[in-house]
């Protein structure tokens, strides 16, 4: 397949399945029809359907802003990802692998139970230490082979996860519920006025990364290489972090911990358009929301209850990343 | 902005690369006495020793990776530690030993990343066009498209250069640039280095064979544990008393032409 065409397929695609997913929920709600009859009467072009009142609350209170703010976070977990990927020159890394999601959890769980703290800032926050954390511990010397990396972000990761925990076990049991539903990564309550908390965030951290993007194709070539023409690698590697933080901290901080999207769709993206992040960062945040979307999508129509789509993610995406473990064999010798 | 390489840098009053007084150590023991050398605009010197005498130590303190504890380097003329990173790197390029690539780059896409220095957040057509050039000199254009991974070591090599040659620094240093070559490719990467760099830009290069250094280079630099030995005047560098010095082993030189091989003894 050419490349234009591939492109054509990575960006066009997420738009049509947008426009389907509103059509899309469970069984026993409203049909496809109502809603094709509600936007009908929208236009002035048909008669609305007879519980319009029922189908316009769904559609426009519930359906539009839970797949706007899913492609969101999706999106940004993917733009996230693939900086991440190429600050730290390994594939094998997502902002969950790192501890960047379980930091941000722990930090918007606090934010939460506390109710003193503003929650996408001490998400941000704990995020972005929780990296600095894995990057700063997997360091031999002053090298950082992948593996070490990958085991550091693992450690810091489960650190995180056992104060999340430990957070929950010491918050009152109203507010624990709402702790619990939301770490395990589920968008059934997006809202406009979590959309409206997220989006400001969510597009800070995609403008940083979508600016930075040619940057991470020199950064990915070594840090001596990036000295040699120029770019300091450390400095311009927390440069990168703080709008790759933003993205994925954002992302858990509105939906919970979604593993995996931030790994494989970077890798999805790669495989069809090539590893330049000029292409590839608008490609992942695309893609990545499209993908997500669909994900929602089946969540919302295969199942009688909805199951949290954090778990969903993590069942597709933990044999992928086994499967590229074994591939790539990257840096076991290093 | 005036670019590098339109600079008469034949002016032989400025010294291409001035190190001076250069003492380093590392944990305590020193690995670097006192060097002191300059490089002439337009040549191209080698230095020469064996593992461990310092050499690559020695670059990184010149590229600025590596602070020395006392001393200075100036190139062309201007202190280097007082440049900003970027202003460094329009004046110096620096080819670092082996490079383990991760992702497949395209070719182009490596040789463009030579442009950082010169560009804001994304490079431009004009920035396109130097690396494309870069590429034809080195007569690599037609892999402008291939992974840079798929590639073999030479042209892993070619392409790297063709990233310096983009980047257009007035001079360039380059560790070890035939390690990973067989015979043929070090030998044609170094008479490329000469014919189409040299004398446009000075270069600097650590080679380990000294019979590829012979054949190429114009000036030569021998680093004797930690510090610069001075070659005695009237004596060629391929005499052999002064070899089995340096090396610290007994080698015998056979004539040829007006050089001489080295062999080990």
């Amino acid at each position: 397949m050419p490349l234009r065409i591939r492109q054509i397929l990575v960006f066009g695609l997420p738009g049509p399945l947008l426009v389907v997913s509103l059509f899309l929920g469970p069984a026993d709600s409203i049909r496809a029809l109502e809603v094709m009859q509600w936007f009908g009467a929208g236009l002035g072009v048909a008669d609305g359907p007879e519980n319009a009142e029922l189908v316009g609350a769904i559609v426009w209170d519930i359906r539009i802003p839970r797949i706007v703010l899913t492609f969101l976070v999706g999106g940004s977990l993917a733009a996230s990802g693939a900086s991440l990927q190429a600050v730290f020159r390994n594939p094998l890394v997502s902002p969950y692998i790192l501890g960047l999601s379980s930091g941000a959890a722990l930090g918007a769980a606090l934010a939460m139970a506390t109710a003193r703290l503003p929650v996408y800032p001490s998400a941000f926050f704990f995020g972005m230490f929780a990296v600095g954390c894995s990057y700063v511990l997997g360091r031999v010397g002053k090298t950082v082979s992948s593996v070490s990396l990958v085991l550091s972000g693992v450690i810091v990761s489960g650190i995180f996860t056992a104060l999340l925990t430990l957070v929950q076990f010491l918050t009152d049991p109203f507010k624990l519920q709402t702790i619990v539903h939301w770490t395990m990564g589920n968008l059934h309550n997006a809202d406009w006025k979590k959309l409206r908390d997220s989006w400001p965030f969510l597009m800070a951290g995609f403008v940083g990364l979508f600016l930075l993007r040619w940057r991470m194709n020199v950064l990915a070539l070594g840090d001596q290489e990036a000295w040699a023409v120029g770019v300091h690698p450390e400095r311009e590697k927390i440069l990168i972090l703080i709008p790759a933080s933003l993205s994925a901290s954002a992302s858990v901080a509105a939906a919970g911990v979604i593993g995996m999207v931030g790994l494989v769709v970077p890798h999805m993206v790669r495989m069809m358009l090539g590893p330049d992040h000029r292409l590839g960062i608008p490609a992942c945040f695309a893609f990545g929301g499209g993908f997500l979307v669909l994900v929602d999508d089946l969540s919302r129509v295969l199942t009688a209850f909805e199951l949290p789509i954090g778990i969903f993610t993590t069942l597709v995406g933990g044999p992928f990343f086994i499967y590229l473990l074994r591939r790539s064999r990257l840096g076991w010798e290093a | 902005m005036k670019e590098p390489g339109t600079f008469p840098i034949h002016d032989s009053k400025i010294e291409a690369l001035r190190v001076w007084r250069v003492h380093f150590s590392y944990n305590g023991s020193p690995v670097l006495r006192d060097v002191n050398f300059d490089v002439k605009p337009g040549t191209f010197s080698v230095v020469l020793g064996r593992n461990g005498s310092g050499k690559s130590t020695l670059f990184r303190i010149i590229v600025g990776m590596l602070r020395p504890q006392s001393g200075t380097v100036s190139v062309f003329g201007r202190t280097f530690h007082d440049l900003s990173l970027r202003e460094r790197t329009r004046l110096l390029g620096f080819l670092p030993q082996h490079h383990h690539a991760v992702f497949p780059f395209a070719v182009e896409d490596v040789v463009l990343t030579g442009r950082a220095a010169w560009v804001g957040l994304m490079p431009k057509e004009e920035d396109r066009r130097a690396a494309l050039e870069a590429m034809e000199r080195l007569g690599i254009g037609h892999l402008r498209g291939k992974p840079y991974t798929a590639l073999s070591g030479g042209e892993q090599q070619l392409v790297l250069i063709a990233r310096v040659l983009a980047q257009n620094p007035r001079l360039l240093l380059l560790d070890e640039p035939t390690s990973h070559l067989d015979f043929v490719n070090a030998n044609r990467l170094l008479a490329l280095v000469r014919e189409s760099l040299c004398p446009h830009m000075t270069v600097v290069a650590i080679l380990h064979d000294p019979n590829l250094a012979f054949r190429h280079g114009t000036h030569f630099l021998f680093l004797v544990d930690g510090t610069i030995v001075q070659l005695p005047e009237k004596t060629p560098p391929w005499d052999r008393h002064w070899l089995s010095r340096v090396y610290g082993m007994a080698v015998e030189t056979v004539p040829y032409g007006d050089r001489a091989f080295v062999v080990p003894r």
